[in-house]
Formats: structure tokens, sequence, C-alpha cells
């Protein structure tokens, strides 16, 4: 008998119908992805079952009952977990508290020894088998919170795990540990719903996918029975493009020169030679130094020493203006919080940093600015329709987009620094930003791109720099490295 | 779920919310225009003067005021010291005539603003805690100078600033002046449209090699500057002036800029909002007074106004 099972579920919103007679099983010891490009209807499957929305029509069905789940608490309590993007642990309180949190077995006076076993064991089955239970949860990584959250979930008899997005900002290391607890949980006779936009990992810790498209469930298939190409044309609805253009590398001058550039406390001496019509992928996990070098290069890092050339030219580190008079410019992964203006509209934030050219004794050249936003809009893609809407109502994709225009800014050609460029960004959209970047490098731009995401550093790069905790690992031309290698290289390189 | 689409729910809800807060405005606008018209006296040149009279100096600061909250500084506590401070100044002044004085005090409001602005651009110093050691120094600074005497022209000139011309109170054409610069500052000029960005996020702006800073501090300069005129004009109006005179213009001034719209978050606000926002405060508080009610009710009526709408638009900014 199924665990949890939706029947003929629509739900709309307004004039929007999100859920369109969507029906679907779980078994125990199954983990279940759900695929689905933004605004798919995802989301909204997740807050019915745990209670925070109702259906308007169609039913529920824990263990073959038709149930109305009344709120997130009552879903709790049939043991359906919710493992949020946004974590629910308070980062000052240990381990051991966070676990027993706002859970109503637990007495008033609550550092019982049963407490602690059971909280351990917890542990022990989401593999923390070491982690003292006083450690503050404010001194783990997010994945390690991710795990802490899992065992909590555990103590309170959760049978089906709901995990949304858990890796979009995990390094690979994490990910694996994650895996292998998902894994534990399964053998345990647990089920897992895994929400995800990495097509790898559907098919490397699901057993089955699920795949909805604008409400409507497209199919579920066993993952051994399909392959990437089918899956993505179920979630994009057309046979499948490339995901990554084709290209000729086509090295120009030398553009870039950077020598013995140090980030303290993580980057030591990196040195680098890029050239015009290039994409230099620094292929790195969190804390292997690849975003540190970007955000010295965009003047960022204010304790960053170095050398660094633009076109023979030296240009100061620890300053962005000088870095953006050399043409160099960065792109944030971390849009909302630091790429783009959410509260300005499109056009204001296409042209924010192009005030100085379009302005004279600092009064702004209205029309031309309006000229400028409307080329860079069809440049990269935007719609010039959306010209005048604040920036938070895009998509990640479209924001990125508008996050690449700015970047692009001047009619000369330059540097751009991308950090993860693709984070947030659902499949259609990332096809999109991939040409982009493309294109910028038949203008004449020179790319150089941090990502931790190996597949996309394959897909993208003319050249592979590989690195691990500070140190390049290793450089390599176009078609002379595989994923394995990377992968070795960056988790854990045998020269390092 | 992915993370994108959840903004977009939330989003969906922010829209709601904004059509919410709209509904809310116009029909609480509404209410206050009815109730202003059926207040036998409310149309008369007599209450309209007084209406024009209590917008103007408030709205000076107010309009200050706003260049603060709008650069993400939430709002400074030393404005009403800063008004006093710059009337006494204007008044010790008035013998080197009264354009040199109006300089003067001027360019002391701005020099007052303008390192606070310059310590909370730079170094990230909390602006509500710069802003009330500011109010102190002031205070105390003045206490020292003038040795708690009131402070009395020391030339002529005062004529200029008060009075009316061509039936308009004079102080309303300087406030109105004030809007109109304020506006053109914030919505032509580069520095303008920098604060905006600054207040919509400050590591965006840092990112895009915003010379934050610099745009935190001209907020301030403007804020002092408004101050300023708006302490010329009550020396003018009195005739005399001590530091009591613009206190608690940086509470009313701050309740007329949340009124008016301007997100106490920053990056979201104008100038209009704010005249708005006065003007909406100063009919409330004309039409309690023609109606009858005592002082103290005054007071507190205009309090559960301003905080319903503040309460609103909290509502309304939520995501």
């Amino acid at each position: 008998m199924p665990i949890l099972a939706v029947d003929g579920l629509t739900k709309r919103f307004g004039p929007n119908e999100v859920l369109k007679n969507v029906s679907l099983s779980l078994e125990a010891h199954e983990i279940r992805a759900i695929c689905g490009e933004n605004g798919a209807g995802k989301s909204t499957l997740v807050k019915i079952t745990t209670g925070v929305h109702a259906a308007d029509t169609g039913a529920v069905l824990v263990d073959g009952t038709p149930t109305e789940i009344t709120d997130p608490h009552h879903a709790q309590e049939l043991g359906i977990a919710l493992v949020a993007q946004e974590l629910s642990l308070a980062p000052a309180l240990s381990v051991l508290d966070n676990i027993w949190l706002g859970n109503r077995e637990v007495p008033l006076f609550h550092r019982r020894r049963e407490l602690r076993d059971r909280a351990r064991a917890a542990l022990e089955k989401v593999g923390l088998a070491e982690l003292p239970l006083e450690t503050p949860v404010s001194r783990l990584s997010i994945g390690w919170r991710q795990l802490v959250e899992l065992g909590r979930m555990l103590t309170r008899d959760a049978r089906l795990f709901i995990l949304d997005e858990p890796t979009a900002t995990l390094s690979d290391v994490e990910i694996e540990r994650i895996f292998a607890a998902l894994r534990a949980l399964k053998a345990e006779g647990k089920s897992v719903i895994y929400i995800t936009h990495r097509l790898g990992e559907v098919f490397q810790i699901c057993d089955s996918v699920s795949v909805l498209r604008n409400g409507d469930l497209i199919g579920t298939r066993r993952t051994a029975e399909i392959d990437r190409a089918q899956l993505m044309e179920m979630m994009l609805g057309r046979s499948l493009r490339e995901m990554y253009p084709r290209w000729e590398s086509r090295p120009g001058p030398p553009m870039l020169e950077v020598k013995d550039l140090c980030v303290p406390p993580v980057m030591q001496n990196f040195n680098l030679t890029a050239q015009r019509g290039m994409v230099i992928c620094l292929a790195g996990q969190v804390g292997s130094g690849a975003t540190e070098v970007l955000r010295a290069l965009a003047g960022l890092a204010f304790d960053a020493t170095g050398e660094v050339r633009i076109a023979g030219q030296p240009v100061q580190l620890r300053s962005v203006r000088r870095a953006q008079r050399a043409k160099m410019q960065f792109i944030s992964e971390d849009r909302a919080g630091e790429g783009i203006f959410l509260r300005l509209n499109v056009g204001q934030n296409l042209v924010a940093t192009r005030l100085g050219d379009h302005s004279r004794l600092g009064i702004l050249a209205r029309q031309a600015l309006r000229a400028t936003a409307t080329k860079l809009a069809a440049t990269v893609g935007v719609d010039r329709a959306r010209l005048r809407s604040q920036a938070d109502e895009l998509s990640g994709g479209n924001q990125q987009k508008v996050a690449f225009g700015r970047a692009i800014g001047g009619d000369e050609p330059g540097v751009l620094l991308m950090n993860e460029p693709t984070r947030g960004v659902d499949v259609g959209a990332r096809a999109d930003i991939y040409r982009l970047i493309r294109q910028f490098c038949e203008r004449g731009y020179c790319l150089v791109m941090a990502s931790s995401d190996i597949e996309e550093v394959l897909g993208m790069a003319d050249v592979i720099i590989s690195m691990y905790r500070g140190q390049q690992v290793a450089i390599y031309q176009r078609g002379q490295a595989d994923l394995h290698r990377i992968l070795a290289d960056i988790t854990h390189p045998v020269a390092a | 779920m992915s993370e994108v689409l959840l903004r977009a729910r939330f989003r969906l809800r922010g829209a709601r919310a904004r059509h919410l807060v709209l509904a809310v405005r116009v029909v609480a606008g509404g209410t206050i225009a009815a109730f202003a018209l059926s207040t036998p006296g409310f149309m008369s040149s007599l209450s309209i003067n007084a209406l024009l009279n209590a917008i103007s100096l408030i709205g000076c600061v107010a309009i200050g005021m706003t260049f603060i909250t709008l650069t993400g500084n939430i709002m400074s506590l030393c404005l009403g010291a800063t008004v006093s401070a710059s009337a006494l100044i204007f008044l010790a002044s008035l013998s080197f005539g009264v354009f040199a004085a109006f300089l003067i005090a001027l360019l002391f409001g701005v020099a007052i603003t303008a390192v606070q602005g310059f310590l909370v651009g730079s170094i990230r110093a909390n602006p509500i805690l710069v802003s009330i050691a500011g109010l102190s120094l002031l205070i105390g600074g003045a206490a020292l100078i003038t040795g708690g005497q009131r402070i009395y022209p020391s030339g002529e000139g005062l004529q200029m600033f008060k009075g009316r011309a061509a039936g308009v109170p004079v102080e309303a054409l300087y406030f109105f002046a004030t809007v109109v610069i304020g506006q053109i500052i914030l919505s032509y000029t580069r520095i303008g449209r920098e604060m905006t960005m600054v207040g919509s996020n400050l590591r965006a702006a840092t990112a895009a090699g915003i010379g934050t800073t610099s745009a935190i501090t001209y907020a301030y300069v403007i804020a002092g500057a408004c101050s300023a005129v708006s302490g010329v004009l009550l020396a003018a109006r009195y005739g005399s002036g001590d530091m009591e005179l613009g206190a608690g213009y940086d509470y009313i001034a701050i309740a007329a800029v949340l009124v008016g719209g301007t997100s106490i978050q920053g990056g979201s606000g104008s100038v209009l909002r704010t005249l708005v926002g006065v003007t909406v405060i100063a009919i409330i508080e004309v039409v309690l007074l023609l109606r009858g009610f005592s002082q103290q009710l005054q007071y507190l009526i205009t309090g559960i106004i301003v905080l319903l709408v503040i309460m609103l638009h909290t509502i309304g900014e939520r995501r």
C-alpha cells in the first residue's frame, strides 16, 4: 500500500490553475524525484501534502485512507516531514536542543538521558555519529544543518521526507553525505520526495521520477527506464535542444593576467592568463577559493594582494570602481542579496552601473538611459515590455539575464567574472544563459566563471582550472578532462 | 518548489497585499477628505492658512527625513535639534545681513548632518545611535554657548521669511520650493538614483561600484539643508528662539514620511509621497481642531492613525 497518494488534485490561485488533475502515489522504500521547470506546480503539490494549502478538488491518501491534512502540524503527526530550503533550525542553540525544539513530548526539564540517546540514534542514522550534541548549529555548514534537520524529523517518527532542492547550495562532498543519509532512510523503509533542478541527481539517488509541467503531471517513470534526454524532453515539452551550445575555441589576444593573487584566508598564489573569446572555468567546491578569486578580481575582497593586468595595464585590487574602469564586471550568484536591486525596475537595474556615462553635471539623461536599457534588454533576451516591472517580479532566470545585461554595459568587450552563473535558474533559462555566455565570447569578451557544477564546467569551458582548498590542482584544455578527473581533483586531489 | 517558485508564490501574495494597501489608502483618503469637507469652516481661508502653516515647517523636515529613510537609514532623531540650532545660528548671524545669515544657517545644518551621514556611510555606524549622539551634542553645545538664554535677532530682514506673497503664506512658498528641488534631485540626478539604489540593496550597490558613502552622506546633507530651511522659517515666525523650537519635529516628520508610503526599509519612496503624508496628517489635525477635540485627544487620534498606517504598510511590504 502506498504511504502517500494524491488523486486528481486540482488547485487554482485566482485565474491561474497551478495543478490540474494530478495523481501519483509513493511506496515505502522509494525515493521519488519531482522535476519541472519553475512554475510547474511542484511547490503547490508539496504545500498541499504538508497542509499549507487545501486542494480545490481531489484527495490526499495517507496509507490508503483519504485524509484531509489541515495544517503543517497535522502533516507532521501523520509522519510527513518537510525539509525546507530555508532551514528551520535555531543557529544559537545546540544540536540537541534543536532536535527537540518544539517537540511536544519534551518535558519542562529536558536534559534527560533518554532524549540524548534518541537524538544520538537519529543522528547516527543520518551519518552524523561523530557530531557532539552540544555543538551550536551556527558552527555547522549548510549541508550538516540539513542532516541535523533530517535527524530531527526522524525523532518525530517521520516516514515521508520531502526535500526541497537540498543540494542547491552544497558542495559535492556534502551532497554525498546527504545522499548517504537518504539511502539509509530508504533502507529503513522510509520514503523520500526529492525536488531538484539537477537532472544528474535524479539518476544518482532516485528510484523514480514524476515530471510536472504547467500544472499537468506529464508522467512518472522508473529512473532505470529512461535517460537524461528523455527526462529533459518531458520537462521542457520539446525535443531536447542541446543544453550547452556548440562552439569552436578561438582564443584571441591575451586579456587578463593574474599573478600571485592571494585572498586571505583561503586563496594563495593564484595565477591565470586568460584570452579574449575564451571561457575559463574555475571548478571547485565551497572553500576551494574559486569564488574568492572572482570576488578579489572584482574588487570585493578588501585584503586581496597580487598583480592583475588587463590587456597589459596593471589594475589595482580592492576597488570595485577601478575594476569596472578596467572593464572587469562581476556577476554575483546571490541575486537577491548582492546581484540586483529587487525594488527597482528592470530598466533601472540594467543601467545601474552606467549612470556616469549617461549624465551631465550630475543630471541624468533619462532618454539616453531608457534607450540603453532597451538595447541591453534586447541583447540579453529580456522582454522589453518588462522594463518597467519591478525586478522582484521576474523569475530567477530572467533576473540573471538582467544581471548579465548590466555587466556587459559598455560597448567595448571586457572581462566578465561570473560566480555560479546558473544557481537557482531553471533548466529552460539555463540554456539561454549558456547561449548568452557563448555570444559574449564571440563578441570578444573574456569570461571567467566559478562553478561547483562539474557538468556545467565540462559543457562550457575552453579551459578548466580545478581547485581545492585554495590551491590550483590542474589545468585542462577543452576536451582533456572528464567528469571523474575533475571530481577527483576538487574533492581529494592526489597531489595536494 | 524551487526556491524561485516559492518566491513567486509570495510575490503573488505581495501583489495582492499591494492591491489591498492601495484599496485601503483610497478608502482612507476618501474618508479623510469627506470628513474634512463636511467639517464646517474647513474650506475657509483661515483654516487653509492654518493648514499651510502647519505643513510648511514640519514639511521641510519631513522632506529631509525622506532622503534618510530612502537610503535605508530609517530616521534621524537629530533633525529637530538641527532645526532649533540652525534657527539660533540664523538669528545670531542676522547682523551680517539676511542672505548671509540664511547661508550660514544652511551651511551649519548641512555640516551637522554631513558628519553623521559620513559616519553612517563609511563605517556603517548605526544611524539611530549616531543621530542620538548628534542630538545630545547639539543640545549640550547650545546650552554651553547660549547659557540657556533665548536668542533674539541680531539684525533686520526677518520679513523675508514670513507674511504672505500674493495671498499665500511665504513659508508655504519656501516649502513648495523645497519639495520641487527635493523631487528633482531624487528623480533627475545621478546622486538621487544612487541613493535609491543604496537604500534598495546596500550590498548590491557596493558590488555595482556605486559610491555608497557619498550617496548616504549626500542624503544626510539634504536632510540637514531642509532642516535648516525649517529652522530659518521658525526663527522668522517667532522672532526669537531656543533649543525647544524644533523639538519633536523629527517624530512628526518620520510619521509623515511613513504615512506618505516611503518604505521604512529604504529603496522605495519619493518626496511627493511625503508631501501627501504631511498633508494628510495636517488635515487630520486641523479637522480635529475645528471639531473641538481637546489637544490631548488630537495627539491621541493622530497617534492611532499613524500607527494604523504604519501597520498597513508593514503588511504590504512583507514578502
